[in-house]
Parts: structure tokens; C-alpha cells; sequence
């Protein structure tokens, strides 16, 4: 193992015949970090770490695996990195055993190293199910932790993830979670994909993507910062939508972004002092409350503000 | 580190095998189609037309036409009907009372105690052209047989007979009656429209044809069909099978698992035909027991020479099978084109059934570019023939030919498919 880097892109191009998928895409991942790719279906998070993977070669641009290239094709990344796709990969008419069996057999694993790392995988994820238990029989979140392990058997350096949660139950996500914060306690870096916003607040620095284009990078709190400067506030009108409100604060000098959230309302100022002006004409019964933006605020912003 | 590997090759073939044990219709198809093909061909199907329903109209009366009429219940293919009241031979055909009649016209005894040359006339059903065909193929032999009984010798030309075929459905009689004397040295085979029959003169032809079969002197149709019944079962088993084994893979999402490994698209290739190689191969031993131990059909040639047929045929079947596979990505797509590439040109246009040779010539040439074609004529002489390589150079060379161009643009496909 080097001390550079897990990942380093410069200038990545990925293109489907005509199709720009990915376009000049630049970052660095450091070794042991969380990193996120968030952006609506179609943005080009899935092929930026299929290519990341291996499984893609890029059409220009460079892009370093854990210090290695795309010169064998992509065979010496796939050796060092753990790929679990949207899909669920495991077979449903094979057991436990023989899936990991099969994914270790893939990976030309000692039969001895690779029963160590199934129970050590096994500890991780807290599977105590029987190995002759058909995967077909297992839930939903089980079954995603189990192709978790199909994809650390080996025990890479990078771990990508695309959509791990995805029709997952809600308990079952946090879960999951918990389980990316240990294996970078463990070590290694997690490359994951995701379109929740709430989930992708878990990750160290999120990179926003938007029809194959990386428009914004950072930590939760530097995109806020970036994306907010100034402060946010939440309006509630307990009722009927005040219109005639609504369209004098869209007017308002100093409005950075105004958003319906359900049955209120999210308003972005530059600053303090034109929120303040802002506010004063708030119509009788109806509440400002001061809040924090979320990333989904970020994401609206960044990203959909860009395509109105 | 760009080999092929066998140990990663061997686990997908482990996996294949357990998808194959555990999928209740690929272990169906691959069990059940080669005992229902057998079933069906070795018991149903039967080419030979027996049974067949005489309506005899006898004006004569006399010892010979006694004679000729005993002649056709005894060659094991007639049975005698009794004229209606009120009907005729004709009227019976109509009524489907009657496959076939038979006039003696008045005379017919004297003729022959005489020395002289006769005739009678055999009309049978044409609406079922199979079945005419069949019993025009019975006639010489009655001729014969005839020839014998009535004269004691089979040196002269004593009597014939002028079948005509007649549509019972449409009873356009007149017009569609058509005739053929057998004593023509072209054969049963040439037919003439009514009236241009040639003449008694040709009843003195000094020539006469015989006919004998070779290597199936009984022309016994489970010789012919049974061992054309592997061409079957290698051309539906194993595309079919393969078409779904990727396609599968595809729709599961599986595929991604296996191109994020190291594995190589020639290990996963050979990972996933292999066990179907073997499958369909038990399919054609099982055919050719069942040929040799239940059906009695010899097997004159090299078994090597054959088995080698087979494994040349199944791979170009298996590739075809992954071709499909990887063009349609989806299951339900790739069982209808492989069930449909699959069956109907080893069925149909193979020789199986229907001789490639009395295909129209664009067909003809259609079928030099399907393996079954070349399988059928490998297989059948090997079989029944015994022929060798050097006999069989331009079928095995086609079939070899095939194949390999099969194998390469499976290989082809399967690999930018992946990369």
C-alpha cells in the first residue's frame, strides 16, 4: 500500500457513442474519507465509479486507483477495490455460502484465507444466519450487507458503493451506515453513490454532480456554507399561502433562493440585514423561524437552480 | 495476468451447475425434451402407411382377378372394404369409406389365360398427399408380386396397373385425375395428367426397373427419423439454454459482479458452456441409446467420427445460443429467438423431415448455411452409411467451418459487450 491518495482524477471524460456521460471531472479522494456522489438519476455518478472500479475505461482524461491505472485494462484497480453495484449481485437460488464461495473462487481466494475473511465479515456485519441459509429467504437489508461482504472478501484497500440503500427499509439504512463508518475505521476508503440527501450528510466531502459534470465539491458544511453564505429562514404561513407575500419577498433585493418545502416555505438571504427587510411585511399568524440549511437546500440550489 | 485462468473458469461453471440443478425449468427442458422427442418420433410419428382401405370393383369375376385382389391384404398395407349398395368405388373414396380402389374390368382373366397383356386400374385418394405417396411407393412391389401369381413368371409384363390419384375433397375428377403406368423405367415417381399415359406399347419395353434400398432395406422410418433426432436436441437444448444463461445474469444484475472481479469474459465464456456442453451432450447419448437398445437401429460408422459431428455441431449450437444471449440481454426475448432459431431450422430445413434436395434452390442454398444441415448428413451417414471422413469431407468441413465462425462472433460479442 502507497501513501498517495485513494483516488486521483484529472480532467475524466467517459463517453456512450454520442453521449457525454462524464465530462472533465477533477478530484482527489485521500485515503480513509467517506466520499459521496450526489445527483439525480442520470447525472453520471454510476459511471464515474463503475470507471473507478475498473470496469469502464476512461475515454480521456487520467484517473489513479489507489496508485494504479488503466494500463492492464483496468485488472490490477479491480484487484485493490471492492465494487457493489445499485443491483443486487448475489445469486437468489445459491446459499450464503456458496455465494461467497463463488465470489472468492472469482478472486482465486485461498479456501483458508477466504473462510478468515468471512468471519471476520460476518463479525463486521453481525450475520449469525446459518451459511446453508438460501439468499432468496433472507430480508432486504440483510441481503445488502451479505453482498457487502461478497465485495470485501478480499479485502480491498477501496470499497465503491453504488446506491447500497436503495428500496432498503429505513432502519435498515442507518444501519448500513454504521457499517461505511466502521470499515473506514477500519482503514479503508468508501466511495458511495446516492440520491438521499439525509444520508449523504453522512459523508466526509460530497462531490455534486449534474448531467456528467462535477459542479460543486466539498464537506456537508462547506457546500452549505458556499451554496448559503447568508442566513435561512423558514416560512410557515399556518394556513392559507399568502400570495401577494410571497411575490414581494421573491422581489426582495438580497433573496438568494425561495423554495416551497412541502407547506412552508425556505428563504436564503445575502445577509442578516435584507432577511431583516424582508420580513417585515411577514403577513399576521404567518412564522419566520431561523434554520439551517440542509443539503437538500444545497441541492436545489446548486443543482436545480441551474436548470430553471 | 491476462491468461485464461481455469480455477475461475471452473467456479462459474460450479455456479452454472447449481442455477441448472435448482431452476425447475432448465433441469425439465433438459431431462424431458429428449425423452418426448424420442417418445413422439420412436412411437407417434410413424411414416408408414398401413391399413389402408381397398374398395375393389371386380367386372371380371374370373380366377385371376381373385388372384390379383388376394394379393393386396397380403402385402400386410390393404385391407378389403366391401362396396356399399347403391355406391361406388368412387362414391367410397368421396365418403372416405376408402383410401384407394381397384377396377378389373371384364375380360381381365381371359386376357391372361391367354397370354396377353391387361390392365387394371388402382385410383386412390390424393387429398392426404403423404399417404398417396406412400402407397404409390407400395405398388411396384404389388406389381410384382402380381406379376408372380398370376403368370408363375416375372419375366414378362403380363399386367399393370394405372393408379390415379384423386382429390377427394375437391371431386374434380376428370381434371385431376392423373396417372402413371409403373412398368415406366423412369419410375413410380413421374407422374402423367390424364390421357397422356403412354400406351400399351410401352408395355413392351425391354427394359424394366427394380428397385432396392440401401442401408435401410425396409425403409423403416425410425431408422431414418431417430437418429436425426440429435440434431433436434442439440439445436433446441442448447441455444435455448445458453440464450438464457447470460441474458439472465444481465436482468439479475449479477453480470456486474462478475466484470468488478478479475474474472475475463473468455473464463466466464468457457465457465458457462461447459456445463451446458455436457448437458446436451447426455442428451445425445441418451438419444442414442435409446436408438440402438429400444429401436434397433444399427449404427454402421465410426463412433468417434460421430461424436466428433456432435461436438462441433453443439458448439456452434452453444454459440449461437451466447450470440443471442448477449443481443437480447433479456430472458424472455432470448427464449423466443432461441426457441425460434433453435427449432425451426433443425426441424424444417435440415433434411430432417423434408429432403433439403426437393427444396426450392433458394432454400437449398439457405441451408448450407445451417449447421443442423450438416450435422443431419454427417449423422445419417454415419449411422446408416458408415461412411468415413474422406465421404463425409464436405459436410464435416462445413459444419467445422460453422462452428468456428459461431465461436468467433460469440466471442467477439461477448467481449465488447463487457468491455
Amino acid at each position: 500500500m502507497n501513501a498517495g491518495p485513494a483516488l486521483e482524477v484529472k480532467g475524466l471524460s467517459i463517453k456512450f457513442g454520442g453521449f457525454t456521460a462524464v465530462d472533465d471531472v477533477s478530484f482527489s479522494v485521500n485515503r480513509g474519507e467517506i466520499f459521496g456522489f450526489l445527483g439525480a438519476n442520470g447525472a453520471g455518478k454510476t459511471t464515474t465509479i463503475r470507471m473507478l472500479a475498473g470496469l469502464l475505461a476512461p475515454a480521456s482524461g487520467s484517473a489513479r486507483v489507489g496508485g494504479l491505472g488503466f494500463e492492464d485494462g483496468g485488472q490490477g484497480i479491480k484487484k485493490i477495490v471492492g465494487y457493489m453495484s445499485q443491483k443486487f449481485t448475489l445469486y437468489n437460488d445459491m446459499t450464503v455460502g456458496e455465494n461467497l464461495d463463488f465470489a472468492a473462487g472469482l478472486r482465486k481466494l485461498d479456501p483458508a484465507y477466504a473462510a478468515k475473511r468471512r468471519k471476520e465479515l460476518f463479525k463486521l456485519i453481525a450475520f449469525n444466519k446459518p451459511l446453508s441459509s438460501m439468499v432468496a429467504s433472507l430480508p432486504g437489508g440483510i441481503k445488502q450487507e451479505l453482498a457487502l461482504a461478497a465485495a470485501m472478501l478480499h479485502d480491498p484497500e477501496i470499497v465503491f458503493l453504488d446506491e447500497p440503500t436503495s428500496g432498503v427499509a429505513p432502519a435498515s439504512r442507518a444501519r448500513f451506515w454504521e457499517l461505511i463508518r466502521k470499515i473506514t475505521g477500519l482503514g479503508k476508503t468508501v466511495i458511495v453513490t446516492t440520491h438521499y440527501m439525509d444520508e449523504a450528510e453522512n459523508c466526509g466531502r460530497i462531490a455534486l454532480m449534474r448531467t456528467g459534470r462535477l459542479i460543486a465539491l466539498g464537506s456537508p458544511e462547506e457546500l452549505k456554507k458556499s451554496a448559503f453564505p447568508g442566513p435561512m429562514t423558514e416560512l410557515d404561513f399556518k394556513g392559507a399561502v399568502d400570495e401577494a407575500f410571497l411575490k414581494e419577498i421573491k422581489g426582495a433585493p438580497g433573496l438568494l433562493e425561495l423554495s416551497p418545502h412541502g407547506m412552508r416555505w425556505h428563504a436564503a438571504f445575502k445577509d442578516k440585514g435584507s432577511m431583516e427587510a424582508a420580513l417585515t411585511a411577514l403577513p399576521a399568524g404567518a412564522a419566520a423561524e431561523p434554520i439551517k440549511p440542509s443539503l437538500e437546500d444545497v441541492f436545489i440550489r446548486l443543482v436545480e437552480g441551474r436548470e430553471r | 495476468m491476462n491468461q485464461f485462468n481455469i480455477h475461475r473458469a471452473y467456479s462459474i461453471a460450479r455456479k452454472e451447475v447449481m442455477h441448472i440443478l435448482r431452476d425447475p425449468f432448465t433441469l425439465a427442458l433438459a431431462l424431458g425434451l429428449p425423452v418426448m422427442l424420442v417418445t413422439f418420433f420412436g412411437y407417434a410419428i410413424d411414416y408408414e402407411v398401413k391399413n389402408i382401405k381397398l374398395a375393389v370393383l371386380d367386372r371380371d369375376n374370373g380366377p385371376a382377378a381373385r388372384r390379383l385382389k388376394e394379393i393386396f391384404p397380403a402385402s400386410g398395407y390393404f385391407h378389403l372394404v366391401d362396396i356399399a349398395p347403391g355406391s361406388g368405388p368412387v362414391a367410397m373414396l368421396d365418403s372416405g369409406r376408402a383410401s384407394a380402389a381397384l377396377f378389373i374390368e371384364p375380360g381381365f382373366s381371359r386376357k391372361i389365360k391367354g397370354g396377353g397383356a391387361v390392365e387394371a386400374q388402382f385410383v386412390l385418394d390424393g387429398s392426404d398427399n403423404s399417404k398417396a405417396a406412400a402407397l404409390i411407393g407400395y405398388l411396384p412391389g404389388i406389381r410384382r408380386a402380381a406379376q408372380v401369381r398370376l403368370t408363375g413368371s416375372p419375366a414378362r409384363e403380363p399386367s399393370s396397373f394405372a393408379p390415379a390419384l384423386l382429390p377427394g375433397a375437391s371431386k374434380k375428377r376428370g381434371s385431376a385425375k392423373l396417372l402413371f403406368p409403373p412398368n415406366n423405367p423412369a419410375g413410380p415417381r413421374q407422374y402423367y395428367p390424364a390421357g397422356a399415359a403412354p400406351s400399351a406399347e410401352s408395355e413392351a419395353d425391354p427394359f424394366s426397373a427394380e428397385t432396392r434400398f440401401l442401408y435401410n432395406p425396409e425403409l423403416n422410418s425410425r431408422w431414418f427419423t431417430i437418429p436425426g433426432l440429435a440434431a433436434i436436441i442439440i439445436g433446441l437444448l442448447a441455444i435455448l439454454l445458453t440464450a438464457l444463461t447470460v441474458a439472465r445474469e444481465w436482468e439479475n444484475g449479477s453480470m456486474e459482479l462478475l466484470l468488478s472481479t478479475p474474472v475475463r469474459p473468455l473464463e466466464i465464456m468457457a465457465g458457462k458452456l461447459a456445463p451446458y456442453g455436457i448437458l446436451v451432450l447426455a442428451g445425445v447419448f441418451f438419444v442414442y441409446f435409446v436408438a440402438r437398445l429400444v429401436f434397433g437401429v444399427p449404427f454402421a460408422g465410426s463412433h468417434v467420427l460421430y461424436l466428433a459431428a456432435c461436438l462441433l455441431y453443439i458448439t456452434a449450437a452453444l454459440s449461437q445460443g451466447l450470440v443471442i444471449s448477449v443481443i437480447t440481454r433479456q430472458q424472455q426475448v432470448a427464449m423466443q429467438l432461441g426457441m425460434i432459431t433453435g427449432l425451426l431450422p433443425s426441424m424444417l430445413l435440415s433434411g430432417f423431415i423434408f429432403p433439403v434436395e426437393s427444396m426450392p434452390e433458394f432454400f437449398q442454398y439457405l441451408t448450407m448455411l445451417l449447421p443442423p444441415r450438416w450435422f443431419m448428413a454427417a449423422a445419417r451417414g454415419i449411422i446408416l452409411k458408415g461412411a468415413d471422413l474422406g465421404e463425409l469431407a464436405v459436410p464435416f468441413l462445413a459444419l467445422g467451418l460453422l462452428s468456428a465462425g459461431m465461436l468467433a462472433l460469440a466471442l467477439k460479442k461477448f467481449k465488447t459487450d463487457l468491455e
